[in-house]
Parts: C-alpha cells; structure tokens; sequence
C-alpha cells in the first residue's frame, strides 16, 4: 500500500515514516498542507495520514480541497487533541478514520491497511481466489491448505490483483501503490515479481494482457 | 421554588384582601343591625305612647284600658304589659311567666324579643314589645349579600393576582431553565431578555454577562488546555514512535543512535514546554510570587545580553545596547527570565545581518526598556495575540526554532507580577518594537 504521511514535525515525520515502512507501506512524506494537497491529486494513494496541525494550509483545508476535487482517497486525520468536536468536524469534512497522539504503530498501520481494504471493497481481510487464499492483515498466502512463502513485494503485487475484482491493473498502476517517491526501481521490475509469484503459485493464476498489465480471475 | 414564591404572594395578598372585605362586611352588618334595632325602638316608643294615652284611671289610683276600646282593637293592639303605678299587673296581651315591672324607661333587649318600657304621669309602666326575628333575617339577608359580593371580589383578585404575578415570574423560569442549562454544560446558553426595564430583565442581563465572562474564562481555559496537550502530544507521539521503532526489531549501532537523538530531542521540547508551563502556573497563582529586592535594570540587561552573544554571533545578529543605570524592585531570576524572551525573539525572528537594540532609561517614575529589532515583524491582526500562551505568529517558521509559544506569555506575566506594563509594536518586514514599563 502506498500512503502519503502529512506531517510538518520533522523527527516526528521521519520516525513515522520508518515506522510504517516496516510495516511494508510505501510511504511519502509531505511537510506543508500545499505539497500534501498537490501530491494527494496529482499520486493515486491508497491513503492519507494527515496531521491537522500543519502550517500554512491545515488539515482540515487539506482534506475539505481533497474532497472537493472529488478524490475519494481514505484520510485518517491525526490529532493532538481529543476534543469531540474536533473528530466530528473531521469525519463530517470526509475523513475516514482519525487517530489521536500518542498512538501505537500497529494500531495505525492496521487502520491503514483496513482504509485501504474498504477502499478497495472488501470488508473482510482474507481474500481466496482460484484455490489461494491471502490473508491481508497476517500477510500471509496459502495454496490449497499449504503457506507459501512471498517476498513482501510479491505479497504486495498479489494482493493489489486479488482485490481488483478480476480487472486488469497496468503496471504502472502496480509500480503507483508498491513504491514511494525515492524509489529508484523500474516497472519492469515488476515483470520480475510477477514471474517469480507464477514459479510459487503456478502458471495458470496470473494472467498477463499484452500491453494492458496483469490480472487474476475472478 | 417560583410556585412557593407565587403562591405565598398570593397568600399574603389573598389574606390581606380577605381581612379587608371581611371588615368591611361586619361594619355594614353592625350599622344594618343598628338601624334595624333603631327602628325597632322607634314603632316601640310610639305604640307606648299610644297605648299610654288610651289608659284611663279605672279607679282610685289605678290604671286600666277602657275595656270597649279593648275589646274593639284586641286584633291590632300590640303585645304589651301593663302595670299600676303601684306594680300589679294589668294586662298583657299575651300569656307568660310572671314579671317584675320595670325600673327604668327605655329599650332593651329581652331573649327573643326587643322591649321598650314607658312610664305614664301616673306612675303607671306600659311595655311594648317586638319579636327580634325580623329585623335579624333583615340582617342576615344584608349579611349574605355584602359576603356574596365579597367573596366574588376576593376570587377576583386572587385568580387576576395568580395570573399577574405568574406572568411577571415567567422570566424567573426562563432565568433558572437557561442557568440549569449553563450549568449542564450548554455554555452557549443565554436568557432571552425582552423587557429590560423590568428588575427581572436587569438580572437578566447581569447574568448574561456573568455567563458570557464565565464563557469565554472556559474557552480560553479549554484552549490553553488542548493547546498544552498539543504541545507535549506531538513530542511524545515522535518518542513512542521512534521506541517502537527502534525495538521492532535488531538494528545497527548507528540507527540505535539516531533514534536516541530523536527521543532526547522529543524530551528536550517536552521539558522546556513543562518548565515555562509550571512558571506560568506559578505566576499565575501569585502566592509564589518570588524574591522583591532592588535590581539595577541595565546591569541585568548587560548580563542576559552576555548570555545570548553566542546565539546572536551563530544567527549574524548584531546586538546594541544603549542603558542609563536605573532601578527596579523585583526578582531579578524573573526578570531575567521575562527580558531573554524578548530579546531571543528579537534574535530567533531577525534576518542575517540584522540588528537587535536595547535601551534602557528612566522616564519620570518608570524604568522603560525598549527592545527594537530589524526583523521579519508581525501581521497587524496577529499583534493583539502575541502575549496569549501557546500563540504563534507563523507555526511553521517558530517550531523550525523550537519555540512552543509560550515565551511572551512568561515575560508578561513575569512584568504584570512587577506592576509594570509590556507592549508590541511591528510592521511587516520591517521589525517589531516590544516596550517594558516597570515602575521604579
């Protein structure tokens, strides 16, 4: 999952985005409320972490300027204070979540990853396709009974095809929510991935549309 | 506690009508009774007379009707008695017990009946006499009417009275309905004031106010608070971050170390925002007002500059000072305290090569300090709020320096605790002006 961490603290920024690195999310990080909103139109995140307290634009400017282009990107609001009216002025402005600091990482990161579910139209987080069932919270894959052992970026690949309802993802679109700004790869790597999960899983799950990109039927 | 109050209004005035009323109606029932018994007498007196006038002397020394006028008038004489002069009975109309004869002229009343006693010039006493009956049902009667119409009054009054009084108490209502809502958390809650002339509507409007003063005490104590959580949240969410981090999993020596940095830094800022958050408490508070002994006022500007050259040198600031000795009473750590705010602010929001002067000189009975940067100056609309704790003119530009907003917030309260004055002056792009006025 790719996600945009709004944060204008920078060792807080910083320790952030490490943190939810390690929780596999390819993470940008913005440090003003104009930057976060140009990235957030111009960047199809699968989420936002946006800190309301920001110079210049705040939050709240951010997310009401987000919606109003009609992006339906989920937005969980962090904030400092834990004040009602605050967390209902957020989520009545569209965000989707909120989390007050101090937080635990694994607790953020699980609200991500189900934003990014819900996002996506899945309610549950096991996903079982063509006898292979993805387990998105463990990270975990099975086939027919057996785990079988992913790289966490053919984990990542697998999933975002799983949750694509039997439509075609360009692989530009894969390259989108697999990796951040700073990453220096290109999308061919992931032609690389995507043959290495057909070696793990079998030939006959993902199926490659020329020109198009990669899907795995319904 | 407002029907109490209407129904003993209503008490009050419901008795003291009902006294009222009640007087008035025994008076006209005694003068009634007065004049009944008034005319009672008078028919009493004249049938005496006439009955007096019809005896004849039927004998030596005595007395007797003449019995031919007796008999023709038996039906409409009147009851009387008669007695001789000498105390026999004549005649009564009317069998009875045995009587004395009077001893006086006059009317008087006897169990039932009224009697009036005349003595002829023969020595001779003629009672008539005439039930009471009537003239008491006359009485009675004028009695039921003046109660009648006294009662109607008394209920008059009393339902017009509830109906007033409980509509000049309905403010009361709407007084403790709104109160009860302030005091239930709705500190938005006002009373509709729509007469104000009225005594009610004065309190009204009293307590308006106390509750628009209490309200915006709240806010700006709510504010303060979410502002302080603010604060110590944002540096405690980057220390519990970077330790779950760090602890996720092993890591090299040199990632240990960086996220030690982050965590002192974290600390550092909480530390620095609890410290100038205790100063404040306790200036507030006032009972530790601190030291009052006598401070020379440029000494102490000479030693804070001292303090602050090297962050002056780091930032290309160049600082002038101009100071005339002067005096101050006070605490000079405080003072102290209250003039580095000033003067770092004066350093932090300046540009490469610019300038900080400081004078210090004495105007009548005050010791002013003026503090004039060449700074980046403040927005007009931002100046009112630059005293307010946790207020920052640009967050982003302050926080980069480490400020939390709570300097000029300690310095004022540092200067009111010494009974002096502290103000801001700035343009834009030009510099701002903060004047310290403490009395010496």
């Amino acid at each position: 999952m790719r996600v945009l961490l709004v944060e204008d603290e920078p060792d807080l920024a910083d320790a952030l985005a490490r943190a939810l690195a390690d929780e596999h999310f390819a993470v940008d990080v913005s440090r003003d409320g104009s930057d976060a909103l140009f990235r957030a139109l111009e960047v199809p995140y699968d989420a936002i972490v946006l800190d309301v307290m920001l110079p210049g634009r705040d939050g709240w400017q951010v997310l009401q300027a987000i919606r109003a282009r009609g992006r339906r990107t989920p937005v969980l609001l962090l904030t400092a204070r834990d004040a009602v009216a605050d967390r209902v002025r957020g989520l009545d402005l569209g965000a989707d979540d909120y989390v007050t600091k101090p937080f635990a990482v694994p607790e953020l990161a699980a609200r991500l990853r189900a934003l990014g579910r819900r996002a996506a139209g899945h309610a549950s987080p096991e996903i079982t396709i063509g006898g292979v069932r993805v387990d998105l919270s463990g990270r975990r894959v099975f086939q027919n009974g057996t785990e079988v052992e992913l790289t966490a970026r053919e984990f990542a690949i697998l999933a975002l095809l799983a949750g694509a309802h039997g439509q075609v993802v360009s692989r530009s679109a894969i390259f989108d929510h697999l990796y951040n700004d700073e990453s220096e790869s290109f999308s061919n790597t992931i032609d690389v991935h995507v043959a290495s999960l057909r070696r793990k899983l079998g030939p006959g799950l993902i199926h490659t549309r020329r020109g198009l990109g990669y899907l795995i039927d319904a | 506690m407002r029907e109490s109050l209407r129904a003993r209004l209503l008490l009050w005035y419901g008795g003291i009508i009902t006294l009222v009323v009640a007087l008035f109606a025994g008076v006209a029932c005694y003068l009634g009774w007065r004049a009944e018994i008034a005319d009672l007498d008078r028919t009493l007196r004249s049938r005496a007379v006439a009955l007096a006038g019809a005896l004849a002397p039927a004998g030596a020394g005595t007395f007797d009707l003449a019995l031919p006028m007796r008999d023709e008038h038996a039906a409409v004489l009147p009851d009387h008695i008669l007695w001789t002069s000498r105390g026999e009975l004549i005649d009564r109309s009317s069998p009875g017990p045995d009587v004395q004869p009077p001893s006086v002229e006059g009317a008087r009343t006897r169990g039932d009946v009224r009697e009036y006693a005349l003595r002829t010039q023969s020595g001779a006493w003629v009672v008539t006499i005439l039930p009471l009956a009537d003239a008491r049902s006359e009485v009675w009667a004028l009695a039921a009417t003046v109660g009648g119409a006294g009662l109607a009054a008394i209920a008059l009054a009393v339902a017009g009275g509830w109906w007033w009084v409980g509509r000049a108490l309905a403010p009361v209502a709407r007084i403790s309905s709104t109160a009860r809502a302030m005091s239930e958390g709705d500190f938005a809650a006002r009373v509709p004031v729509d007469r104000v002339e009225t005594e009610l509507g004065q309190l009204a409007r009293a307590l308006n106010d106390a509750f628009d003063r209490l309200h915006a005490s709240l806010e700006r104590q709510r504010r303060f608070a979410a502002d302080a959580s603010h604060e110590l949240r944002t540096p405690l969410t980057t220390i519990s971050t970077e330790v779950q981090w760090a602890l996720g999993r092993e890591r090299p020596a040199a990632e240990y170390r960086g996220s030690l940095e982050i965590c002192g830094r974290g600390i550092e800022r909480m530390r620095a925002v609890v410290e100038r958050l205790l100063t404040l408490a306790r200036l507030d508070d006032g009972t530790q007002g601190g030291r009052t002994v006598p401070v020379r006022l440029d000494h102490l500007v000479a030693g804070v500059v001292a303090d602050l050259r090297p962050l002056a040198v780091s930032r290309d600031i160049a600082i002038h000072v101009e100071a005339e000795p002067v005096d101050v009473a006070g605490d000079p750590d405080q003072l102290a305290e209250a003039l580095t705010n000033v003067i770092v602010n004066g350093i932090q929001y300046n540009q490469p090569g610019g300038r900080v002067s400081i004078a210090v000189q004495r105007v009548g009975a005050t010791a002013r300090l003026v503090v004039e940067d060449t700074g980046l100056g403040i927005e007009a609309d931002h100046l009112a709020r630059v005293f307010e704790p946790f207020f920052r003119a640009d967050q982003a530009r302050s926080r980069d320096r480490g400020g939390a907003g709570l300097g000029l917030a300690v310095s004022r309260a540092v200067i009111v605790r010494h009974g002096g004055t502290i103000d801001c002056a700035s343009t834009a792009g030009q510099g701002t002006t903060v004047t310290v006025a403490l009395p010496c």
